[in-house]
C-alpha cells in the first residue's frame, strides 16, 4: 500500500471521527488494518531487490573485464555456484518467512544466470545474434519466476523481453512480431500472479510496441495505424468501464496507456511527417478534441492516471504547435484565439451542468 | 514468492537444475562444433574494438560479409533475400590456398561436393538496383568478434594492421560457423579448450 493513500485516508478519518460519522473503535480498526498492509511492502525488501541489481551488474562488469587471471573455467563455475547460492538463500530465507527477501534471491539468481550467458559467449567467441543470448535470458527467468511465483524475477522477465525485442528491431530495421509471443507468456504469468504493477509493465510495454509500429510499418509511415490502434483502444475501455463494473480496475489504466498511444500516432503525424498547412490545422484540431474528450471523460471517473497523461499530451500538443507556426506566425495566434475561446465556451458550460445537477440535487 | 513449503525445495532445486542445464548445453553445442566441425580459413580485416557488456573484442570483416550478384556465380535465388532471412554461402577451395564463395542460397544446398563447405548466415541488409542488374546483401556469420584480454584489442588490432590475419572457423554439418582462433602472420592464436 503507497504511504500518500495513507496520509490521505489518516486525514480523512480524523474529519470523519470529528463530524461524528465514524466510532472511535471504528476509526481505531481501519487504522490498524492499513498499518498491518503497510507493512508488507518493507524498506528492508526494497533494499534487497535493489542489492539483487547491482549484484547483477557487478556480475556483468566482472564478465566485460575478461579478466584472465582466473582461468575460463574457475569464472564459468564461480557464476554456477552463485545461481545456487542465490536459489539456496531464497529456499533458507522463505523458511523464515522473509517472503520479500526469498524473492530478492531468486533476482540475484536469474541476473547471475544472464552474466553466465554473457560469458560462455565472450569464451566461445560468439557473436550470432547478440539478441539471441537474450532469448535464453527471458525464457530462463520466466520459467523461474513462474515456477517459484517470484514477482520481481517476472518484472525482470519482461524487462528482458523488450531488451531482447529492441535489440532484434535496432538491427533489421523491422517489425519484432516474436515480442508478442514473450510478451502474451510473461504477461499470462501477471496474471496468474494477480500483480497489478506487472500488469503495468506488460501495459507499457505493449505501448511502446505499438508505437513502434508507427516507425516500422509502411517504410516508417504508419502513424495512422497507431492513432487508429489508440483510439480503438480508448474507445473499448471505455465500453468495458460501462458495461463490466467489475472490471474498473482494468479498464481504467487501459484507457491511460490508450491515450498516450493515440497521442503518440498523431503527433508523429502532425510533426514528424510533413503535413500541409490545412493537413496540419484538421489534426491538431482533432487531437486537441480528443484530448479534451480523454480529460472530461477522466474526470468525470476520477481516472487520475488518465488525467494526468490528458493534461501532459495537451501541454505538449500546445507547445509543439507553438513551435512549428501554423503557416504564419499571425496564423498560429489566430489558431490559439479560437482554440482558447472554444474551450473557455466549454468551461462555461461544464460550470451551467455542474450548476443544474447541484440544484437538481438539492431542491431545497 | 508464494510457494507451498513441502515443495520450496524441490522447485528450488528444479529451477537451478533446468538454467544450469541451459548453460551446460551452451557449453556443449559449441564445444561440439569446435572439436568435429570442419576448418576453414578466411582473411579478415579488422573494424572497432570493443564491447561495454562484453568487454574488449575486435570485429571481424570477411569478404564474404558482403555479397554480390555480379561476382557471385550460380546463383538462382539472390534476389529473395530480405534483412532477417536465413543465407547459406557455398565455399570451395582455391588451388592456390584459400577459400571462394561459389554459390549463395537461401536454403542449404543439396548435392554438396566433397571438399565444398557450406556456411550459414543471417541477411543483415540487402539492396538492389533499380534495373534488377546488381544487389548487394550484407551476411552475418556468427563469427565477427574476437574476445580478447583487457587493454590487449588496441595491441592486437595494431598487430593486424601491419600484418595479414586470416581467421579459423570451425564449420558444423548444418552450416553453423564458430570462431576458432586467429592466424596473424603464420601464427596461430587459439584459446586452449575449456575441458
Amino acid at each position: 500500500m503507497w504511504s500518500p493513500y495513507k496520509k490521505w485516508l489518516l486525514r480523512d478519518l480524523d474529519r470523519w471521527r470529528t463530524n461524528g460519522w465514524l466510532s472511535e473503535e471504528g476509526r481505531a480498526a481501519i487504522v490498524a488494518d492499513i498499518q498491518n498492509s503497510t507493512s508488507a511492502f518493507s524498506l528492508a525488501s526494497a533494499l534487497g531487490i535493489l542489492a539483487s541489481v547491482l549484484f547483477g551488474f557487478a556480475a556483468i562488469s566482472f564478465v566485460a573485464a575478461h579478466w584472465e587471471d582466473i582461468p575460463r573455467l574457475a569464472r564459468l563455475l564461480l557464476l554456477l555456484a552463485c545461481i545456487w547460492a542465490g536459489y539456496g538463500v531464497a529456499g533458507w530465507l522463505e523458511t523464515r518467512g522473509q517472503t520479500l527477501l526469498a524473492d530478492a534471491a531468486v533476482l540475484f539468481s536469474s541476473g547471475m544466470f544472464g552474466a553466465s550467458i554473457m560469458l560462455i559467449s565472450q569464451m566461445y567467441n560468439i557473436s550470432g545474434d547478440p539478441a539471441d543470448g537474450l532469448l535464453l535470458w527471458w525464457t530462463g527467468t520466466l520459467f523461474a519466476g513462474a515456477v517459484l511465483r517470484s514477482n520481481p524475477t517476472l518484472a525482470l522477465a519482461i524487462v528482458l523481453v523488450g531488451t531482447w525485442s529492441f535489440l532484434n528491431v535496432s538491427e533489421s530495421n523491422t517489425v519484432h512480431w516474436p515480442f508478442l509471443i514473450g510478451w502474451t507468456l510473461v504477461t499470462a504469468a501477471f496474471v496468474w500472479q494477480l500483480w497489478w504493477p506487472g500488469l503495468h509493465l506488460s501495459a507499457l510495454t505493449l505501448s511502446l510496441f505499438v508505437v513502434s509500429l508507427g516507425y516500422l510499418l509502411g517504410k516508417g509511415h504508419a502513424h495512422e495505424l497507431v492513432a487508429v490502434l489508440g483510439v480503438s483502444a480508448a474507445i473499448g475501455s471505455v465500453a468495458i468501464e460501462k458495461t463490466r463494473f467489475d472490471l474498473d480496475h482494468l479498464a481504467a489504466p487501459l484507457f491511460a496507456y490508450a491515450i498516450a498511444v493515440a497521442f503518440a500516432g498523431l503527433f508523429a503525424l502532425q510533426f514528424f511527417e510533413s503535413p500541409s498547412v490545412v493537413q496540419l490545422l484538421l489534426l491538431a484540431a482533432v487531437t486537441l478534441a480528443l484530448l479534451l474528450l480523454a480529460i472530461a471523460y477522466a474526470l468525470s471517473r476520477s481516472n487520475r492516471g488518465a488525467l494526468w497523461i490528458g493534461y501532459m499530451a495537451f501541454s505538449v500538443e500546445i507547445l509543439a504547435i507553438y513551435g512549428q507556426t501554423i503557416g504564419s506566425i499571425l496564423g498560429t495566434s489566430l489558431f490559439f484565439l479560437i482554440a482558447a475561446v472554444i474551450v473557455a465556451g466549454l468551461a462555461y458550460l461544464a460550470l451551467r451542468l455542474a450548476r443544474r445537477s447541484a440544484s437538481g440535487e438539492q431542491p431545497a | 514468492m508464494i510457494v507451498d513449503r513441502k515443495w520450496l525445495w524441490p522447485l528450488l532445486g528444479g529451477v537451478a537444475l533446468v538454467q544450469s542445464a541451459a548453460l551446460f548445453d551452451m557449453v556443449y553445442e559449441r564445444y561440439r562444433l569446435l572439436k568435429s566441425g570442419r576448418e576453414l580459413t578466411l582473411s579478415v580485416h579488422p573494424l572497432d574494438p570493443r564491447d561495454i557488456f562484453r568487454g574488449d573484442y575486435v570485429t571481424l570483416g570477411y569478404d564474404i560479409s558482403t555479397l554480390k550478384k555480379s561476382t557471385t556465380e550460380s546463383d538462382p535465388d539472390f534476389n529473395g533475400f530480405i534483412p532477417g532471412a536465413a543465407a547459406f554461402v557455398t565455399m570451395s577451395p582455391k588451388p592456390e590456398g584459400g577459400w571462394t564463395e561459389t554459390r549463395v542460397g537461401s536454403t542449404y544446398p543439396s548435392g554438396v561436393a566433397a571438399g565444398d563447405i557450406v556456411l550459414k548466415g543471417r541477411v543483415l541488409s540487402a539492396w538492389k538496383s533499380k534495373d534488377g542488374a546488381e544487389s548487394i546483401v550484407n551476411v552475418r556469420y556468427g563469427i565477427e568478434k574476437y574476445f580478447v584480454p583487457e587493454g590487449t584489442g588496441r595491441a592486437l588490432e595494431d598487430k593486424v594492421r601491419a600484418h595479414k590475419m586470416e581467421a579459423i572457423v570451425a564449420v558444423g554439418s548444418d552450416g553453423t560457423g564458430a570462431l576458432k582462433g586467429l592466424v596473424i602472420d603464420g601464427e596461430r592464436h587459439e584459446d586452449p579448450p575449456l575441458l
